[in-house]
C-alpha cells in the first residue's frame, strides 16, 4: 500500500463561488459536483455540506449521489489518470499483463493514486480502439499496440514518452475517448 | 372521486383512482407479501416481492407502485408470481447471514416471515459470506449491516418522517448500504436517536441496544408517552415484569410511527434502582422506611393538627402535570374538599400559565387552536421561543415535513441556532426579552402595509382601532434598535406572514417562561387575529406544553384561581354547580399560586405542604430560598417516584407508581385526551398517585366519595362539560382504544369558534434589567433532547444519562476566546442569585454575548441562578433568561 496522498485543505471561498452559481437549483446537483471536481480534480468532502445546504438536500443525499457515480471522486486524484483497457480485444492481446506492469511501474493498485499525486491508476471496459489493442490512456492521450517496454517507457518518464510516442502514429490525442 | 374497477384474484374490486394495486388488495383482504413497503412511507418498489401478474398482458407488475387501471385482471398468486417471488427472496437469503438462531429480531423478522410463507427451505444459491461490522458505540442503536436487505425503509423513515437526513444509501450495486455521511458512527452524525429506523427495519440490521437478547414479548400495552406535551402513542412490550422495548403505538394520531429518543429509549427510568419502594419518614437518622399505615396516619394527623391550630389557609398543595387527569382532579378535590384550602396549584404554572392568561381573553380559547395535522397543511409556519427538536420533537417532525416535503415556508424567531435553523427561510435573532417589541413591529407592518384580513377583523374582532393607534409607536427603526433584528428582515417576515393564506404560529417555553410571557402571547394572538389565521384548516396558534399533561392538569382545575373546566371562582352559577355537587362552600377569591406558596412558606404563613410529583428545589428559581422556605414548614409531604432534592427535605415521603404502573388519561397540547394503561404492577409498595390521594382522604376521615377510576371519570364528565363532550376518555379496563379524537367543542376552526369575537390587546415592550458590568452575558435556558424537565426521570434513565452525562453551558466562539475558555473545560456560571458548575461547550450556534444551558442539569440547579421574578398576569416565575458571568475553573477545586 502506498502512503495516503497528502491533501491540502481546499479553498473554501472557491467552493462557495462555484456553489453560488447554483444556489436553490436542486436539479443542478450533478453539474455542480462536476464543476467542483473540474476545479479541484476531485470533490473535497468539505464541500458536501455546503452543497447540500445550498440545494436544500441532506448531506447524506449528496454523498449518496457522489458514491453512486464512478466518475465522481471524493479523494484527490493524480495529475494524470492512467486507464488500462480491460476490453475483450485488449484482454486476448495481453491487457492483463499491461495492467500488471502499470501497477509495478507506478507502485499502486487499481483505483489508487501515487503519493506524489502524479498518477491515478484505473481500468476501463473498452476504450474503443480495439484495432490497436492492447491499449491504455494517460490523461487525454491514447497509447496503442502496447508492449512491456513501451509501458515502462511511457510510465517511467512520462515527459519523454509524451513527446516521442504521442507524436508517432501509435498515439492519438483526443478528448472523451475513454469508455464509462 | 372517480372509481376504478379491477379484477383481483377473480373478484371485482373497485377503489378510488390513484390507489395502488397493493393498497386495493390490502383493503380487499388479499395478502400480498411486502418488505420495502411501509404504510407511513412513500412506496419505492425496491424489493419486488409484491409482484403480481396482470393476466391480459401477461406482465408482472410491482403492486406497491402500480396504480389501478380500469379492466386490470390481476392474479396475486399465479405460478409465475410465486416462482419469481421465491427467486427474489432466495437471492436475498443468499447474501443474508445464517445468524437467525442468535438474532434478536427472532420471529419478528419480516424476511423470515416472507420466506417461510413462500415455503423456502434450503436456498438454492451459493451464499455470499457477510461479516458483521458493528462500529457504533452509542447506547441506543446497534447497526449490523450484514443483515441489511436494502429495502430503504430506514432511509425513508429518516428523511420522510423525522426529516433528520442522517442516512442515505451510499455506494452502488453490491457495495451499496444505508450509511451516514462519510460512514461515521451514528453518534457522530446528525442522528437524533429517535429510533424510527429501528422500528421500521424489517430485519435485525437495526436493533435497540439495551434490548438485545430479550426476544419477542407476548404482551404489548399501548399507552401515552410521559415526557413532553406532544402526547405520542407509545407501545410498551412487556416481558418478565419489565419493559423490554418501547415503540410507536400503531395508528397513534400524533406521532404516526415516530418517537424521539426519550420516548423510544428513556422508559428505562421505570426500572431504575433508585425508585422509591416504601414510604419514608423523618426519624432521628434522617428518612427511614415505615409502613403505609404509619405514614398515612402521620400525614393525616399532621394536616388535622395544622388546620386546627392555624386554619386551612396555612396548607398548600402542589400537583404535577406529569400526573393523569384523574389524579389532578382528585388532588384539587382533596385540597378543596378535604383540606378546605384554596391553595392548590400544579407545576404547569412554570411553563404554561402565560398561555391561558394570554389567549383566553384574546383568541377566545385558552389553549392550542388547531391540530398537529394542520401544521402540515400550512403555507407558512412561524416558530418563536421553541427549540422544537428538543422540547416537542413530534411537532418538530411535523414542521420539518411541512417545509421539506410540502413546500411550507418557515420563519424562525430564535437567537440560538437549533437543528431547525437549516430549514428556515427567514431567521430572526432577537435580543432575549424583546419578543413583544419584535411582534408589535411585525403587527405594525401588517397594519401599515395593508396586509390585514379586513373582512375577518371587521366581523370577528374588537379593539382594532386602539391597537392600530398603539402600533404606530413601533416603527421599524425603533424595533430594529430594540431587538437587534434588521428592519428589512422584520418587513420581510411581516409580509411573508401577512400575505400567506394559511399560516400557523408555534410558540414554546421561550415565550411562556419569560417575565413578559403573557404579553408576548397576547402579541402573538394579535398577529393571528389581524390576518384571520385562526379558525380555518392550516392556521392556528400552537401553545406547546412542556410536560405531558400540562393541558390536562389545568383542565382539571388544579389551579388556585380556576375550578375544573376553567370555571372562575368568581363565576357565581359555575361555582354553585361545584358547591352543590361537593356539598360545601367554596371561597370566591383565588388561593396561592406555586411561587407564592414558597414566599408564604418562607414568611411562616404556610405551615404544611403536600407536593405531588414536583421538585420545586430544582424547577423553581432561586433554589436556595426555596430550600429555606421548605425547611421552615412544620410538615412537608412529598409524593414522588424518586427521592428528589425536594423529597430529601420532606417529613414524610410517599412512594408513587410510574406512568407504566397506572391507568388514566393524559391530555396533550392539542387538547386530545389519550389513554394511559397499566403495563406493570407498581414497584415494591409504591402506589399510583390517585390511590394515595384517596387513601389519604380516607385517613383524614373525609372520603372523597369515589371508589374507582371510573367513578372519578364519571364525576369529571359530569362537572367539566368539554370533557363530557369528548367521548375521548377511555373507561379503565375497556378493551382497545376508544375514539381518541379531539373534543369537538375544543376546535376553533370550521365554524366552532367558541366566542363571537377575538379581542386585540395593546401590549407594550418593557425593557428588562439586562446585562451589567458585573454580569455581562445573558444565559438562556431551555429543553435538551437527551434530558427532560429538571431531569429527575431522564437522569435516572441509564442510557440517556450515559449518552448525555454533562451539565453543560454553550458559549459562543467569540466569548470563549475573549474569556480564554476552551471546549470541555470546567466553568462556573454566576448570577446575582446563585452559581452552578458546568462544562463549557464552545459552539458557533450561539450569538456572542449569549449562553445556553439546558434546564435539566444532572449535577446542579441551573434554575437556581434565576431571581424569583413573576409574570404579573400569569404568576409564572421567569426562567427564560437572566444576566450572568462566566468564570473558568471548578467552584470546589
Amino acid at each position: 500500500m502506498p502512503e495516503a496522498p497528502l491533501r491540502q485543505p481546499p479553498d473554501e471561498a472557491q467552493i462557495e463561488q462555484i456553489i453560488a452559481r447554483h444556489r436553490g437549483q436542486r436539479w443542478a446537483l450533478i453539474p455542480l459536483l462536476q464543476e467542483i471536481q473540474e476545479a479541484f480534480g476531485y470533490i473535497p468532502p468539505e464541500s458536501i455540506r455546503p452543497v447540500a445546504g445550498a440545494l436544500g438536500l441532506f448531506p447524506a443525499q449528496v454523498e449518496g449521489v457522489i458514491s453512486f457515480y464512478s466518475q465522481l471522486h471524493t479523494e484527490p486524484r493524480g495529475k494524470k489518470v492512467v486507464t488500462v483497457c480491460r476490453g475483450t480485444a485488449c484482454h486476448v492481446r495481453g491487457g492483463q499483463t499491461i495492467l500488471k506492469l502499470a501497477k509495478q511501474q507506478l507502485g499502486v493498485e487499481e483505483g489508487e493514486t501515487t503519493p506524489d499525486l502524479e498518477y491515478t491508476l484505473e481500468t476501463v471496459a473498452c476504450i474503443g480502439v480495439c484495432a490497436l489493442a492492447p491499449n491504455m490512456t494517460v490523461g487525454t492521450t491514447t497509447y496503442g499496440s502496447l508492449n512491456p517496454a513501451k509501458v515502462r517507457r511511457i510510465l517511467g518518464s512520462p515527459k519523454e514518452a509524451d513527446s516521442k510516442e504521442a507524436a508517432s502514429n501509435e498515439g492519438t490525442t483526443g478528448e472523451g475517448n475513454g469508455g464509462a | 372521486m372517480e372509481k376504478v374497477t379491477i379484477t383481483l384474484d377473480g373478484r371485482e374490486v373497485s377503489g378510488p383512482k390513484g390507489v395502488t394495486v397493493l393498497e386495493l388488495a390490502q383493503e380487499a383482504g388479499i395478502n400480498i407479501p411486502t418488505l420495502c413497503h411501509h404504510s407511513y412511507l412513500s412506496p419505492t418498489g425496491a424489493c419486488r416481492v409484491c409482484l403480481v401478474e396482470e393476466e391480459r398482458s401477461a406482465n408482472l407488475l410491482v403492486s406497491c407502485v402500480t396504480a389501478i387501471e380500469p379492466g386490470m385482471l390481476i392474479n396475486t398468486q399465479s405460478s409465475r408470481v410465486i416462482e419469481r417471488r421465491k427467486a427474489i427472496v432466495e437471492l436475498m437469503l443468499a447474501s443474508h447471514p445464517d445468524s437467525c438462531m442468535v438474532c434478536d429480531k427472532g420471529n419478528r423478522c419480516e424476511l423470515h416471515r416472507v420466506a417461510s410463507k413462500l415455503g423456502i427451505g434450503v436456498p438454492s444459491f451459493d451464499k455470499i459470506p457477510q461479516r458483521a461490522t458493528i462500529t457504533d458505540v452509542n447506547p441506543f442503536i446497534v447497526r449490523d449491516m450484514s443483515k441489511c436487505i436494502l429495502c430503504g425503509r430506514c432511509v425513508r423513515a429518516d428523511q420522510e418522517l423525522v426529516v433528520e437526513g442522517a442516512i442515505d444509501f451510499l455506494g452502488r450495486g453490491f457495495g451499496s448500504r444505508p450509511s451516514t455521511v462519510g460512514g461515521v458512527p451514528l453518534e457522530q452524525s446528525e442522528c437524533s436517536f429517535c429510533g424510527t429506523c429501528v422500528v421500521t427495519c424489517p430485519t435485525g440490521a437495526l436493533a435497540e441496544r439495551g434490548a438485545m437478547g430479550v426476544g419477542t414479548t407476548s404482551r404489548v400495552v399501548t399507552t401515552t408517552c410521559p415526557f413532553c406535551g406532544c402526547g405520542c402513542s407509545i407501545a410498551l412490550e412487556v416481558k418478565d415484569g419489565r419493559i423490554a422495548r418501547a415503540r410507536p403505538g400503531d395508528g397513534g394520531p400524533v406521532n404516526r410511527g415516530t418517537l424521539c429518543v426519550r420516548g423510544a429509549y428513556g422508559y428505562d427510568f421505570v426500572h431504575s434502582t433508585e425508585r422509591l419502594k416504601t414510604p419514608l419518614m423523618r426519624g432521628t437518622d434522617g428518612l427511614e422506611p415505615v409502613s403505609w399505615e404509619e405514614a398515612l396516619e402521620t400525614v393525616s394527623e399532621g394536616f388535622r393538627r395544622i388546620i386546627r391550630e392555624a386554619g386551612p389557609q396555612s396548607l398548600a398543595v402542589l400537583g404535577t402535570p406529569t400526573g393523569t387527569n384523574e389524579e389532578n382532579y382528585l388532588l384539587q378535590k382533596f385540597a378543596r374538599c378535604v383540606l378546605h384550602t384554596p391553595n392548590i396549584d400544579n407545576g404547569a404554572r412554570l411553563c404554561g400559565a402565560a398561555t391561558y392568561a394570554g389567549l383566553g381573553g384574546t383568541a377566545g380559547y385558552p389553549g392550542t387552536v388547531g391540530t398537529i395535522d394542520d401544521i402540515e397543511s400550512a403555507e407558512l409556519i412561524l416558530v418563536i421561543g421553541a427549540g422544537l427538536s428538543a422540547s416537542a420533537p413530534a411537532v418538530g417532525y411535523a414542521v420539518k415535513r411541512a417545509v421539506a416535503r410540502k413546500g411550507a415556508r418557515l420563519i424562525l424567531i430564535d437567537p440560538r441556532m437549533t437543528s431547525l435553523t437549516r430549514f428556515a427561510h427567514l431567521w430572526l435573532r432577537q435580543e432575549p426579552g424583546t419578543d413583544v417589541a419584535l411582534l408589535n413591529g411585525l403587527a405594525s407592518v401588517i397594519v401599515s402595509d395593508g396586509l390585514l384580513d379586513k373582512e375577518f377583523v371587521g366581523r370577528k374582532t374588537v379593539g382594532f382601532e386602539e391597537l392600530s393607534r398603539h402600533l404606530q409607536r413601533y416603527s421599524l427603526e425603533y424595533v430594529q434598535q430594540v431587538t437587534g433584528v434588521a428592519a428589512e428582515d422584520i418587513r420581510r417576515a411581516a409580509h411573508a406572514y401577512g400575505s400567506a393564506t394559511r399560516a400557523v404560529i408555534i410558540y414554546g417555553g421561550g415565550v411562556t417562561r419569560s417575565a413578559r410571557g403573557t404579553d408576548t402571547v397576547k402579541a402573538l394572538a394579535n398577529l393571528s387575529l389581524l390576518t384571520g389565521n385562526i379558525e380555518r384548516k392550516g392556521t392556528g396558534l400552537y401553545a406547546l406544553q412542556a410536560r405531558n399533561n400540562a393541558q390536562g392538569a389545568c383542565d382539571m382545575g388544579a389551579m388556585p384561581e380556576l375550578l375544573p373546566g376553567y370555571c372562575s371562582l368568581a363565576d357565581e352559577p359555575g361555582r354553585t354547580k361545584f358547591e352543590r355537587r361537593w356539598n360545601l362552600t367554596l371561597p370566591t377569591s383565588a388561593g396561592l399560586a406555586a411561587a407564592e406558596m414558597m414566599t408564604e412558606a418562607a414568611a411562616g404563613r404556610v405551615k404544611a405542604m403536600y407536593i405531588v410529583g414536583e421538585n420545586p428545589v430544582a424547577s423553581f428559581p432561586d433554589a436556595a430560598s426555596v430550600e429555606k422556605a421548605l425547611g421552615r414548614l412544620e410538615l412537608l409531604v412529598v409524593q414522588d417516584i424518586f427521592l428528589t432534592d425536594t423529597a430529601a427535605l420532606a417529613t414524610v415521603v410517599l412512594p408513587a407508581a410510574s406512568f407504566a404502573e397506572k391507568a388514566g388519561t393524559f391530555t396533550n397540547f392539542e387538547g386530545r385526551v389519550q389513554p394511559v394503561r397499566k403495563a406493570l404492577p407498581p414497584l415494591g409498595e409504591s402506589r399510583p398517585d390517585w390511590e394515595i390521594i384517596m387513601a389519604l382522604a380516607d385517613a383524614m376521615g373525609s372520603p372523597l366519595g369515589l371508589e374507582t377510576l371510573e367513578d372519578v371519570q364519571s364525576e369529571i364528565e359530569e362537572l367539566v362539560p368539554f370533557f363530557q363532550a369528548a367521548g375521548g376518555t377511555e373507561r379503565v379496563g375497556a378493551p382497545g382504544v376508544r375514539d381518541t379524537a379531539p373534543w369537538p367543542g375544543r376546535r376553533l376552526y370550521e365554524q366552532v369558534f367558541p366566542s363571537t369575537f377575538g379581542r386585540f390587546s395593546s401590549v407594550d415592550y418593557v425593557p428588562e434589567e439586562g446585562r451589567s458590568e458585573e454580569y455581562p452575558l445573558i444565559l438562556v435556558t431551555g429543553g435538551q433532547l437527551f434530558q427532560f424537565g429538571t431531569g429527575s426521570r431522564t437522569s435516572r434513565s441509564p442510557r440517556l444519562r450515559r449518552f448525555a452525562p454533562d451539565s453543560y453551558v454553550e458559549v459562543s466562539e467569540v466569548d470563549a476566546e475573549r474569556l480564554g475558555i476552551r471546549d470541555s473545560e470546567e466553568v462556573r456560571v454566576v448570577s446575582a442569585t446563585g452559581m452552578v458548575a458546568a462544562v463549557a461547550r464552545v459552539t458557533n450556534a450561539q450569538p456572542r454575548g449569549l449562553l445556553f444551558a439546558p434546564s435539566a442539569f444532572p449535577d446542579g440547579r441551573v434554575n437556581g441562578l434565576f431571581p424569583a421574578i413573576l409574570d404579573s398576569q400569569s404568576k409564572t416565575p421567569a426562567l427564560g433568561h437572566c444576566a450572568v458571568r462566566l468564570e473558568r475553573g471548578h467552584p470546589y477545586a
